[in-house]
This record gives structure tokens, sequence and C-alpha cells, in this order.
């Protein structure tokens, strides 16, 4: 995905207020009544948070004029989950290259001090 | 032995710990040293044709890494913290600065003697583009655990040769 995408998903999820709505989405949708009734918020800053995460895609809105449930969608956060994988696998590959060196490194070694 | 990853709930780290069977003093080597950077930086089947390294707190290390397929990617790094053998810090050049790309990291390798053998640490602080604070993402993907048991096949121990 481009990066600034993933830049955007990021700043998103940078709050925790966010994250947790998120959270309480995972269990099913909800209105944006219901999202604010466990803060000590403004329906309008809780709309506010719901603005942001609905722009980087996080969550949609229903159509229903009167009652717009939130929906949370998941490609953004897999897409944030690998490439948070991705970063594991190049080190661990890392890791493993470095273990493979230094046991190398050792065998000459022991053969140069062989007599 | 094996790799360990986690992911701290609501925190911007990342961290993987490893035990080498070999003395500090030689894994510091291997990770200080760009002769022995370029021979295991990457992993089998990608070489280094650049490594260059200036070990010292705000000293460089730039670096080009080869992939097997044949594309490079150039690496510009800035060391932070050097207290050989058992501490070194560095972060991406741009750490903080970049508007746009993926998030940039302070990474922190340290090292313990656990008898013969040497305990790995590395823990990689993110910092996001847009928000210095936006790569507490990370607590919200799940935690990974993820076990490597290749490296038994790497380090069967000395005491067996």
């Amino acid at each position: 995905m481009p990066t600034d995408t993933l830049s955007t998903t990021f700043s998103a999820l940078a709050d925790a207020t966010r994250r947790s709505i998120l959270a309480r989405l995972s269990q099913g949708d909800a209105t944006v009544n219901e999202l604010a009734a466990p803060y000590d918020m403004s329906l309008a800053a809780v709309s506010k948070h719901l603005k942001v995460l609905e722009n980087a895609g996080l969550i949609s809105r229903g159509r229903d004029a009167q009652w717009r449930p939130c929906h949370l969608e998941a490609k953004p956060l897999h897409d944030v989950a690998q490439w948070v994988e991705g970063y594991e696998r190049f080190w661990t590959r890392n890791l493993d290259s470095l273990g493979d060196y230094l046991k190398q490194a050792q065998r000459k070694t022991k053969k140069g001090k062989a007599p | 032995m094996s790799t360990k990853t986690e992911i701290p709930v609501g925190e911007p780290r990342i961290t993987m710990t490893r035990v080498y069977e070999a003395p500090r003093a030689l894994v510091w080597e291997a990770m200080t040293q760009p002769r022995h950077v370029s021979a295991w930086w990457g992993g089998p089947g990608f070489t280094n044709p650049v490594c260059e390294m200036d070990v010292r707190p705000g000293g460089l290390w730039n670096h080009v890494m080869r992939f097997p397929d044949g594309h490079e990617l150039e690496m510009h790094f800035v060391f932070v913290e050097v207290e050989p053998p058992g501490r070194l810090v560095w972060q991406q050049t741009d750490h903080g600065k970049r508007k746009n790309g993926p998030p940039t990291s302070v990474t922190t390798v340290t090292l313990e003697e656990v008898g013969a053998n040497t305990r790995w640490t590395m823990v990689a602080t993110f910092s996001s583009l847009a928000d210095r604070d936006a790569a507490v993402a990370m607590g919200f993907s799940r935690p990974i655990e993820a076990s490597s048991d290749r490296l038994t096949q790497y380090l069967p121990g000395l005491a067996q040769r």
C-alpha cells in the first residue's frame, strides 16, 4: 500500500479515544450516541474523532440518515499489522543471519588456534 | 533457543530478544565493524555493497542493502549512544523529520552476558511522520510472539563440536 496511506492510518490510531472507539466497533456496529456513552465528552467531540477515523478509512457510516451507525473497516488495520510483521520478519532474518555468522566466526577462531 | 518478539499494547515499541552462544565481545564486534556487518546484514541471499560505520555518538552509518532480486535499499542511520560492549543506539537520520513514508525508529540494542552466552535485546521505538506519537498504533495490532526454530539449526552449541 502507499506509505502515505499507512501514515494516515498511524495518525488516526495515535489517539487513545479513537483506538477505544475502534475496539468498541470490533464488537459490532454502533451509533454516535452509543459510542459517546462511555466518554466524558460532547457528541461534537466524538463526532470529530469519528470524522478522523472515517477519513482514514478505518470506519464507514451507514446511509440511514437518522442513525448512521458506524462500522469498523478492517483493511487499514490489517495493513498496519502487515507492516509490523514485515519489520519483525526482517529482523528475525537478520538475527538468524548474525547467529550464523557468529557460529562461523567462532569455528574459524577455533581452527586457527588448533595445534 | 528462539527469538521472542513483543509488541506491548499501547506502546510504540517492538522488542526482540535472542540468546547467542557467543561471547559478548564477539557479538559487539560483529555488529559494529562494517566488514562483519556487511557479511550478515539482511540474511541469506542479501548482499551489502555499501556499509560505512562511524561508530561514535553522532557518527553516521550509511548502508546499501541489495535484495536477492537485485533491487537495492539505501539506509541512513546516525549513532546516538555507543557504549562498548553492551549498548548501541542508532536512529534513522530523518527520524522525526519525514513527512511521508513508513514510520522511523530509534533502535536500542543491549548485550548482556549470560554465562558464556550473550543475550541480545533490541527495542525499536517508532515515531511516525504526521504525528510523532502515531506509532502507538502498534498497540492496536495484536501482540506477536514469534518463535524461530531456525536458530537452533544455526547455533547448535559449541559444546557439541
